[in-house]
């Protein structure tokens, strides 16, 4: 399949999934100058060599743009509830131009968090061992989600070497489909799940990272190394809401075939959601809960 | 996961004493691929006791015995045995929380009532109580404005502003139908409250202890106890006797506010004036004090919202809406619960960096430092939306810094923070001390200074803590 194809496609899903992405909770509201009205003002040169305002910094829930509001104190305080673009105001029959440019640009973010890959500096910088799914690249990895959940053999052999022999608890990071989320949260959950760990005397070997990763290669490690617990963290697909949202998949003994429905899931890792390090706290105490139950997903209920 | 609580609610008012039981539903709201959210999703009146005059012994001092055959004939009226409370406050208002024996009376009674029921007073707790009681929070989330309720007693009248269903402010005056009593057959005046008796002193009226009243006589003194009401909300600006009647803080009128409600024992005449056609039916001023409201600007110039409750706002208040659930991410290493009357230790915005935090908890646990002793305390701050696990830790040192003398005392470290990190602090604080020491560690709570907090046994398969915040104000 050609890139521009594959492009589309992924552009295709990711538009169908605007209407469905989940909210993260609200923090403030307070109001911000519009867009469109702070470039009227700063006007800047463009061989003057500065940078653009980052429009994707302006929180959305703090931002009305509708023009002479009735009451602009209740309108963004039910704002301050959903990340839904309301109160976005109209030009004739069509969004202003800063709602439009904001729309690309987030829509912009979610395909880059797809297509980029986690940095090897970050990887080294974590100290985590690197292994690589079946995949040969992302067009492979997007287009074979069967290749994205097995292992070549030398790789195996990596995971068994760096796991050991049935552990008690693995914590192992995959891109999935958002290289921006694995870099925005593993650095402060995975100390709070070691930690969280630490108070029940459970050490945890060195963590694995997966490129091309689907949730599956978790089963995979499983396999390999007889883990009684894998954490899987893992890139969610990005949204227009965030394209840093983190999944924890976690279960008991996980094995190839392994049912969806056994697997725990803590979504919506991410500063507007829940936070990685309480994420971190709470995948600890589910972590112990799996072993001392010896089980998972719907089973744990 | 869906959990009920039984709670009871019991006001000790200035004429009143009531008491009710209701139903709180706790859920999980979170989908089941995300951490737990619990909420209280449902608050449900389940009985409701008659209306008694409070027991008095004398001026001064409540007749403890006979508040507690209420309670205990209530209890049994509605079938409810004290072990099955899960939850619920008593509150002491208006001129009865100044009575002598109030700190006792109620403390005595919050553990009579059950396990998990705790004692409260003040004013403007008491003001948010009724207010929410009223409804007067909720119309004004529903309807997304800026409403006041008015609960007006036999000894005082609680103001609370609430703006799209936050409470804003709180006040306070000395207004009240009972201020004045007489007998119901001739009218003849019995009892005058002393700032009501200034009031009159100044005026020249002919009113006195004695004196055979009527509608007329005493119309002047309603209509200036009604411009005090008026000028507290914003309604004129002119009364001399307004300062004078402040109990201990009038609202401060930062925003307008557009609708109004009543509750209390005098709301009744106030919303259906009709239904009264004795002037003296209650041996006091309170009917006429509710007819005069009623005819005032209080009625004309602002939007009037019915009530939920009037005579009940308070003790319904206190039922069903002191309960707060913490966070659902939260640390407790060890079951101690209930904590109670536990006094808060409320750090600035500036002191909450955690360079500034060490100093600034040693500092004020001295005011909780009683004749060499320290008191169990919970230190409470707002926290950060999205910290970095690194200053979690520093957070988590800073703590422990700061609150070593609690450990040297050998208490447990209570720690309350309003954003969501509460349990990750408190795994941390829990690994800096070697896991040797208790830490209990809550979030999604607001605490200010000068509060005091509950903390109840843990629901919802032990995720999260039911709390109470308040206050414990006696003097007059």
């Amino acid at each position: 399949m050609r890139d521009e194809e594959i492009r589309s496609m992924v552009e295709k899903i990711l538009d169908q999934m605007l209407n469905t992405s989940t909210a993260p909770e609200p923090k403030r509201s307070e109001v911000i100058q519009t867009t469109a009205e702070a470039l009227k003002k700063k006007e800047i040169p463009a061989e003057s060599g500065e940078c653009l305002e980052d429009i994707t910094k302006t929180d959305l829930r703090r931002q009305l743009l509708v023009k002479n509001p009735a009451d602009a104190d209740g309108y963004l305080d039910m704002k301050a509830k959903t990340p839904a673009r309301l109160g976005i105001g109209k030009a004739g029959a069509r969004y202003r131009t800063a709602t439009m440019l904001r729309v690309r640009a987030d829509h912009a973010a979610a395909q880059d968090a797809v297509f980029s890959d986690v940095s090897e500096d970050f990887i080294k910088k974590c100290g985590f061992v690197f292994v690589k799914t079946l995949c040969k690249d992302k067009d492979e990895y997007l287009t074979r989600p069967d290749l994205g959940r097995r292992f070549p053999a030398d790789e195996l052999e990596v995971i068994r070497k760096t796991c050991g022999s049935h552990p008690k608890v693995l914590v192992i990071v995959g891109d999935g489909l958002s290289s921006s989320a694995i870099e925005a949260n593993v650095e402060d959950m995975i100390p709070a799940i070691r930690q969280g760990l630490q108070m029940h005397q459970i050490t945890l070997p060195p963590v694995l990272f997966i490129k091309y990763a689907r949730v599956g290669a978790m089963d995979a490690v499983g396999e390999v190394t007889d883990a009684d617990v894998i954490c899987m963290l893992v890139g969610e697909r990005p949204g227009l809401v965030t394209a840093e949202s983190m999944s924890a998949y976690i279960a008991y003994k996980p094995r190839h075939g392994l049912a969806e429905a056994k697997r725990t899931v803590i979504s919506n890792i991410h500063k507007g959601g829940t936070t990685a390090v309480e994420a971190g706290a709470h995948a600890a105490e589910l972590i112990v809960k799996m072993l001392e139950k010896k089980a998972s997903g719907i089973d744990l209920k | 996961m869906k959990e009920e609580l039984l709670s009871v609610g019991i006001d000790l008012g200035t004429s009143t004493t009531q008491l009710i039981f209701s139903r709180l539903t706790v859920e999980n709201m979170a989908t089941s691929y995300t951490v737990p959210r619990m909420v209280i999703t449902r608050k449900e009146i389940q009985y409701k006791s008659d209306i008694y005059f409070t027991p008095l012994l004398d001026q001064t001092r409540i007749d403890f015995g006979k508040v507690r055959e209420i309670i205990e004939r209530e209890y049994e009226k509605a079938g409810i045995q004290k072990d099955e409370i899960d939850t619920g406050a008593v509150i002491i208002t208006g001129e009865t929380a100044g009575k002598e024996n109030a700190r006792e009376v109620i403390h005595a009674l919050s553990g009579f009532a059950g396990d998990f029921v705790v004692a409260t007073a003040g004013p403007d707790l008491e003001s948010v109580i009724s207010g929410k009681g009223a409804g007067t929070d909720l119309y004004s989330k529903e309807h997304h404005l800026t409403a006041v309720n008015i609960d007006i007693g036999g000894g005082t009248s609680n103001l609370a502003v609430f703006c799209r269903g936050d409470t804003v402010d709180t006040g306070c005056l000395d207004i009240g139908g009972r201020l004045v009593k007489l007998d119901r057959e001739t009218g003849r005046i019995t009892y005058i409250a002393p700032k009501i008796q200034k009031i009159i002193e100044s005026e020249g009226w002919e009113i006195s202890v004695g004196t055979i009243a009527d509608e007329a006589l005493l119309k002047p003194l309603l209509v200036q106890m009604t411009e005090v009401l008026e000028q507290s909300v914003g309604l004129r600006r002119d009364n001399p006797y307004y300062e004078k009647m402040i109990t201990n803080q009038g609202i401060h009128l930062s925003q307008e506010i557009s609708c109004i409600s009543f509750s209390g024992g005098v709301a009744d005449v106030v919303y259906h004036p009709e239904k009264f056609t004795d002037p003296f039916l209650f041996g006091d001023i309170g009917v006429l004090l509710g007819r005069t409201i009623r005819e005032s600007a209080l009625f004309r110039n602002l939007q009037v919202i019915e009530s939920a409750e009037t005579i009940r706002a308070t003790v319904v208040g206190a039922g069903s809406h002191t309960t707060e659930i913490s966070g659902s991410t939260i640390t407790y290493t060890k079951e101690v619960f209930p904590i109670k009357n536990l006094p808060v230790l409320k750090l600035s915005e500036e002191e909450s960096e955690p360079a500034a935090m060490g100093d600034a908890i040693r500092k004020k646990l001295e005011w909780f430092t009683v004749e060499g002793s320290i008191q169990q305390t919970a230190v409470a701050f707002t926290g950060e939306d999205n910290p970095s696990f690194l200053r979690v830790q520093e957070y988590a040192e800073a703590l422990l810094d700061g609150m070593e003398p609690l450990l040297r005392a050998g208490l447990p470290l209570i720690v309350v923070v309003e954003n969501d990190m509460a349990k990750v602090l408190g795994q941390t604080m829990y690994h800096l001390l070697e896991w040797k020491r208790e830490v209990i560690c809550l979030d999604g709570i607001h605490l200010a200074e000068g509060e005091y907090i509950d903390i109840g046994k843990p629901i919802a398969e032990g995720c999260v803590l039911p709390v109470v915040v308040k206050t414990l104000v006696f003097s007059k």
